[in-house]
């Protein structure tokens, strides 16, 4: 026997966390584009797609978020502190590699300074995630040696039911036993099933490519220049990823008053390692491409031990001149280290 | 297929006979119906080169590439009719030299794939005369109609809505064979025109700024709208300001590799009706 | 709201010819209303779509751009350039929908200086009547709102 939210309830549920406080955040479809966003009622939730096309990361780490306000007079300064917005929150339906990814980037976030606009938004969030029975071309959690139904980075674990009317909860920490203790009325007891797990199949193998990646001879081989010749530099890869967390610090307004924001960046632009005197370490699009790749796989687990990559494949969904993640390690995998 | 089989065994001509050092075209993607741009430098590689009705990205920007026509050496492209185009204003811009560069020419009709005769820019003048006089009906861009319909303020909350969801990732400029600047108006910032943000006003001069270098040279291949991960209906806004460049001043863009830039350019009887 | 609205108005103008026909204005003492800020620029041909763009991001209500007539730029054609320019991108603000009647364009020579304070006047109650420009200050005061999610 295991608990049971069959999906005849979830609006119930909704409501519930509604009144107890919590805004209700889920997968959202709007024309033909979807994005975990808030909702009114279950109905609004489009569980039925493999993952949104935009991350979840955004809810944590926006594109772009105010992080002071300064005006200068004469020879006062004065500033203004914007600090995130608080109360809690609970995400429903969230995927295992989207959760995952917040595991990926909470040590980066709390390593030498705490950011707090992060921490802020994760202790304010319940992670409800549901398991996947369905993949795409894309998906490679299991490349990643994780897998459809990871707990990292999630509260509550749902697990769909075979007969598709609901789901087995698994509580996995105590923010998510306390969220679904306020809908305790509406989980049931019962032996249905768990449907099988989406089978991913696995692309490359891991340790192969980190051996490659970590032998410092092949910094300089030719395959970086190969790989990346088709690469238009556009930022798709590193905004749409769950953990990618490159960030740029401006100011807008004038030298009197204005803001400084907080807002994405990306390694893939030229911009990125720019120099004031012109001069760009990274000059290539095919040395920025190492630099993202070498950071996912290199640099990241060398610090924080873990990679910096969930599978959830956005990255090669989403390019526009079909490269990613996938198609570059799995040639890394293919070469001698 | 037969159309396939001919470029690829003229592309191994070409690479052996050394007329040209490299080959642009189309390699399987990572599903069935995606294609990627392929680099073709040898003769063996040719046997990749696919060519189908799924070869719709415009090549035509890799050959702005730095340093890739600076020994004069020749390279050859497939192209679609919108590449050619965006190749001629590339020249006519002083971006490269069109001599350089050698044609696949190809069109499709459903999956039905023809090649285009020709392989130098010059030769398929009449091809383009032919599209500026055959316009594509205005039903099949219902929603352009649409927009043309609604009031201003209708207007601006339909944009406001759409660009909402710019996420500033400039997919959009990098796909483009047009947006060759070094340094983007965006990335200067001194004066910084234009906010970076990626909140909606930032996102809304963003689009406008681009539309507005668009003019005129927009040709119409797609690549912003397929390439955009929000899928924001950018050829709009560009199919828009082509079809006022062409109303105003007679002038579809990419009809030549001389033709001169319609906004550096003017005539003395050039419409001033909303001048006060 | 019992108070009338009082547009802001940034007019671009060209040294040569309006400019010259604003100061005529002034030393002939005519009445203009003063809800515009008269930027002066060399030419015309000076005036980038980015100034109007900006005007707009710093909260005007209406824009004004002016310079000489047809024939009469003191760099030969800068106005002809500037005509083109502001053709193509005035359907572009209308597409987007920032309507076409909060920015204006004119030719005033330096002798018009009756033609300039009737202009500011007409175009000042024309932007009265529109009233303030609240679509595009909700995208500015969502600049500097903080985040919401």
């Amino acid at each position: 026997m295991t608990r049971i939210l069959f999906s005849d309830k979830l609006d119930n549920c909704v409501t519930r966390w509604q009144s107890a406080g919590f805004s209700v955040i889920g997968p959202v479809t709007k024309d033909t584009f979807s994005s975990y966003a808030a909702v009114e009622h279950a109905s609004d939730f489009d569980l039925g797609i493999v993952l949104p096309d935009r991350s979840l990361k955004e809810l944590f780490f926006p594109q772009t978020e105010p992080m002071l306000r300064y005006t200068i007079k004469q020879q006062a300064i004065n500033t203004e502190d914007f600090t995130p917005p608080s109360g809690k929150r609970l995400i429903f339906g969230v995927r295992p590699c989207d959760a995952a990814g917040l595991s990926i980037d909470d040590p980066l976030f709390g390593w030498d300074y705490k950011d707090e606009y992060w921490f802020q938004r994760r202790n304010d969030s319940v992670i409800v995630t549901i398991a996947c029975t369905k993949s795409d071309d894309f998906c490679l959690c299991t490349s990643l040696k994780l897998a459809p139904d990871t707990t990292n980075g999630s509260d509550i674990l749902l697990r769909p039911l075979e007969n598709n009317k609901g789901w087995q909860v698994e509580e996995l920490t105590d923010r998510g036993r306390e969220a679904f203790l306020t809908i305790a009325e509406f989980l049931q007891e019962g032996s249905e099933p768990a449907a099988p797990m989406a089978v991913v199949p696995e692309m490359f193998d891991l340790d192969t490519c980190v051996a490659w990646l970590q032998n410092p001879e092949n910094f300089e081989s030719k395959f970086w220049k190969d790989i990346s010749m088709r690469c238009i530099g556009c930022g798709s890869c590193t905004y749409l990823c769950p953990t990618c967390h490159c960030f740029d610090i401006q100011d807008e307004g004038d030298t009197y008053s204005g803001i400084r924001r907080k807002n994405w960046d990306s390694c893939s632009f030229a911009l990125f390692t720019m120099h004031t005197s012109g001069h760009n370490p990274r000059s290539t699009q095919s040395a920025r491409w190492r630099q993202r790749i070498m950071h996912k796989f290199n640099y990241f687990p060398g610090k924080f031990s873990v990679n910096s990559c969930s599978g959830c494949g956005r990255c090669s969904r989403q390019c526009p001149v079909d490269m990613g993640i996938t198609e570059t390690l799995q040639k890394i995998s293919t070469l001698h280290s | 297929m037969i159309t396939q089989e001919k470029y690829r065994s003229k592309a191994k001509k070409l690479l052996a006979d050394g007329s040209v050092k490299m080959v642009i075209g189309y390699s399987p993607g990572s599903t069935a119906d995606r294609r990627r741009p392929l680099f073709v430098r040898s003769f063996e590689e040719a046997d990749q080169l696919v060519l189908d009705s799924n070869c719709i990205a415009n090549l035509s920007g890799y050959l702005v590439t730095e340093g890739l026509l600076s020994d004069e050496k020749r390279v050859a492209i497939f192209l679609r009719p919108e590449g050619i185009r965006s190749l001629n204003i590339l020249a006519a811009e002083s971006q490269l030299n069109v001599d350089q560069i050698i044609i696949f020419g190809f069109d499709s009709i459903g999956r039905e794939v023809s090649s285009l005769s020709g392989e130098h820019a010059g030769e398929f003048s009449e091809l383009i005369s032919s599209i500026k006089e055959n316009p594509p009906e205005k039903s099949s861009e219902p929603l352009l109609y649409q927009i043309e319909q609604m009031n201003p303020q209708e207007r601006f909350a339909f944009w406001k809505e759409e660009f909402s969801r710019c996420i500033k990732c400039y997919a959009c400029r990098q796909s483009c064979p047009m947006c060759y600047c070094r340094r983007c108006i965006v990335d200067s910032n001194q004066p910084q025109w234009v906010n970076t943000s990626s909140h909606t006003l930032g996102n809304f001069e963003w689009n406008i700024v681009r539309a507005f270098h668009l003019a005129g040279r927009c040709v119409g291949c797609g690549n912003c709208d397929r390439s955009c991960p929000v899928n924001i209906p950018l050829r709009l806004i560009n199919a828009r300001m082509a079809a006022e460049v062409l109303e105003s001043f007679d002038h579809f863009a990419g009809m030549s590799t001389t033709q001169e830039p319609v906004l550096a350019s003017f005539k003395k009887e050039d419409s001033e009706t909303f001048i006060l | 709201m019992s108070e009338t609205f009082e547009p802001k108005i940034i007019a671009f103008v060209c040294t040569y010819c309006t400019y010259a026909g604003a100061d005529l204005a002034g030393t002939s003492r005519l009445k203009y209303a003063p809800n515009v800020r008269i930027i002066r620029l060399p030419c015309t041909g000076r005036i980038s779509p980015m100034f109007i763009l900006k005007a707009l991001q710093k909260g005007a209500d209406g824009i004004l751009i002016s310079g000489c007539h047809p024939g009469d730029c003191h760099f030969t054609h800068g106005n002809y350039h500037a005509r083109r320019r502001w053709m193509v991108f005035r359907s572009l603000l209308d597409f987007m929908g920032i309507s076409p009647e909060r920015v204006k364009f004119s030719w005033i020579s330096a002798a018009e200086g009756g033609k300039f304070a009737d202009l500011i006047n007409n175009v000042t109650e024309d932007i009265r009547k529109l009233g303030p420009f609240d679509q595009y200050k909700e995208l500015i005061m969502e600049t500097e709102a903080p985040a919401t999610l």
